[in-house]
């Protein structure tokens, strides 16, 4: 009787979504207040469980899943000014998952049936091995303006703060703020018709 | 780049967004598209004497119509803008609103001697109405798109035809500071024309421009 009970509990997928709401909303909301080290935690969550859930939806293997993985993440990091706090996270990142899928599916012209289903469609498993890329994310950046291409590189490759590449670069910090932001709005745009 | 490198680049671009934002630059946009319809009505079309005007029922009648369905436009914008949301009540509303306006127009066409029928439906002005309140109605579009971009609609043609509607009511809303007509028959009518005009080519819009 008891074991059954336990059992039970152990099958029953809402307290898993729930956890995962409890472990994510936190994040975002501290993500939100500006602070970096929460960002990259729940992007690297989110990535986990996003390369999950496309390579459950279009199949592994082909380097799709991999790309829709970064482009979301951009679009979760662009757009999440679109997120309510007052609201859960969850069905959040849920709807964003399923538009960038949709869309990908639209642009390949195929068939863009996606099953509108709960958040925990999104929260199923994590998968954290990276897979192949058919769109290296480098050799789009070799399209961007030259300052701009170097504060990336200073930043992602030396592991420069915005701040110490600015001073290295002879600007400011507000505008090598402005032009990595451009840069990453740019690398979205440029991300989504190179897939098309 | 591997995904664990975009995610590092990624976090040095954070910056901290305040509480609100959402409803900030969705109003902004309604304020800024506004005040550009209302200058057109005001420069261009030119008002009714309006002192006189806010005296008569049918003043705002009209106000109440059109006002009522710019909220539920707005409202039904600002759910969708926010991703993982649903439309809500307010497209029932503003349903429950139409359905009422026509009701009100077909009762006074109704009552009124057959003779007259046709003057108080078409009234003086039936032919610029319409038109006049799509074009009114651009500059608010205009405005709410550009917001709407910088948010995140998962839902592009439902989205620009809630814009549409939103941009059409406040439009017919003004254009009411302009427009003369009286009977509620006319404004069932050529109103409700220009306002589905509008919501119809937001969605078709909305298709191509909200994409992100």
């Amino acid at each position: 009787m008891m074991r059954l009970a336990r059992r039970e509990r152990v099958d029953f997928p809402v307290p898993q979504q729930d956890q995962t709401e409890e472990r994510l909303r936190p994040l975002m909301i501290r993500s939100l207040e500006g602070d970096p080290g929460a960002h990259r935690q729940l992007l690297g969550v989110l990535g986990r469980y996003l390369r999950g859930y496309f390579a459950r939806r279009i199949g592994s293997g082909t380097g799709e899943v991999e790309d829709l993985v970064q482009e979301t993440l951009l679009a979760v990091h662009l757009k999440r000014e679109s997120y309510d706090r007052s609201l859960p996270f969850t069905p959040w990142a849920y709807a964003l998952a399923r538009y960038k899928l949709i869309d990908h599916l639209r642009r390949r012209n195929r068939s863009h049936q996606v099953p509108l289903e709960d958040a925990g469609a999104l929260f199923a498993a994590e998968d954290t091995e990276e897979g192949a890329l058919r769109t290296d994310l480098d050799r789009l950046l070799q399209r961007l303006p030259d300052r701009q291409r170097s504060l990336i590189e200073d930043v992602k490759l030396k592991g420069l703060s915005v701040e110490e590449a600015a001073q290295k670069r002879g600007v400011t910090a507000v505008s090598a703020r402005v032009m990595l932001h451009r840069s990453l709005k740019w690398l979205n745009q440029a991300l989504r018709d190179e897939n098309d | 780049m591997r995904t664990t490198d975009l995610i590092e680049l990624l976090a040095r671009d954070v910056q901290a967004t305040p509480p609100g934002i959402v409803n900030r630059r969705l109003l902004a946009a309604l304020v800024a598209g506004g005040l550009v319809t209302l200058a057109i009505v005001a420069l261009g079309l030119r008002c009714q004497p309006l002192l006189a005007a806010a005296h008569q029922p049918w003043f705002w009648m009209k106000a109440a119509y059109s006002g009522l369905l710019a909220l539920a436009g707005a409202v039904i914008v600002r759910r969708l803008s926010v991703p993982g949301t649903g439309v809500g009540a307010a497209p029932l509303a503003a349903g429950v609103v139409i359905l009422a306006m026509l009701a009100i127009g077909t009762g006074q066409i109704l009552s009124a001697a057959p003779a007259g029928r046709l003057a108080l439906w078409l009234g003086h002005t039936w032919k610029v109405c319409s038109p006049l309140i799509l074009l009114l109605a651009i500059p608010i579009y205009a405005c709410l798109i550009a917001a709407l971009r910088r948010l995140a609609p998962t839902r592009p043609v439902l989205t620009g035809a809630a814009a549409g509607l939103a941009a059409g009511a406040l439009a017919a809303t003004l254009y009411g500071l302009h427009c003369p007509e009286q009977a509620a028959a006319f404004v069932a009518s050529w109103y409700t024309l220009g306002i589905a005009a509008a919501t119809l080519l937001g969605a078709v819009a909305g298709a191509r421009l909200l994409r992100w």
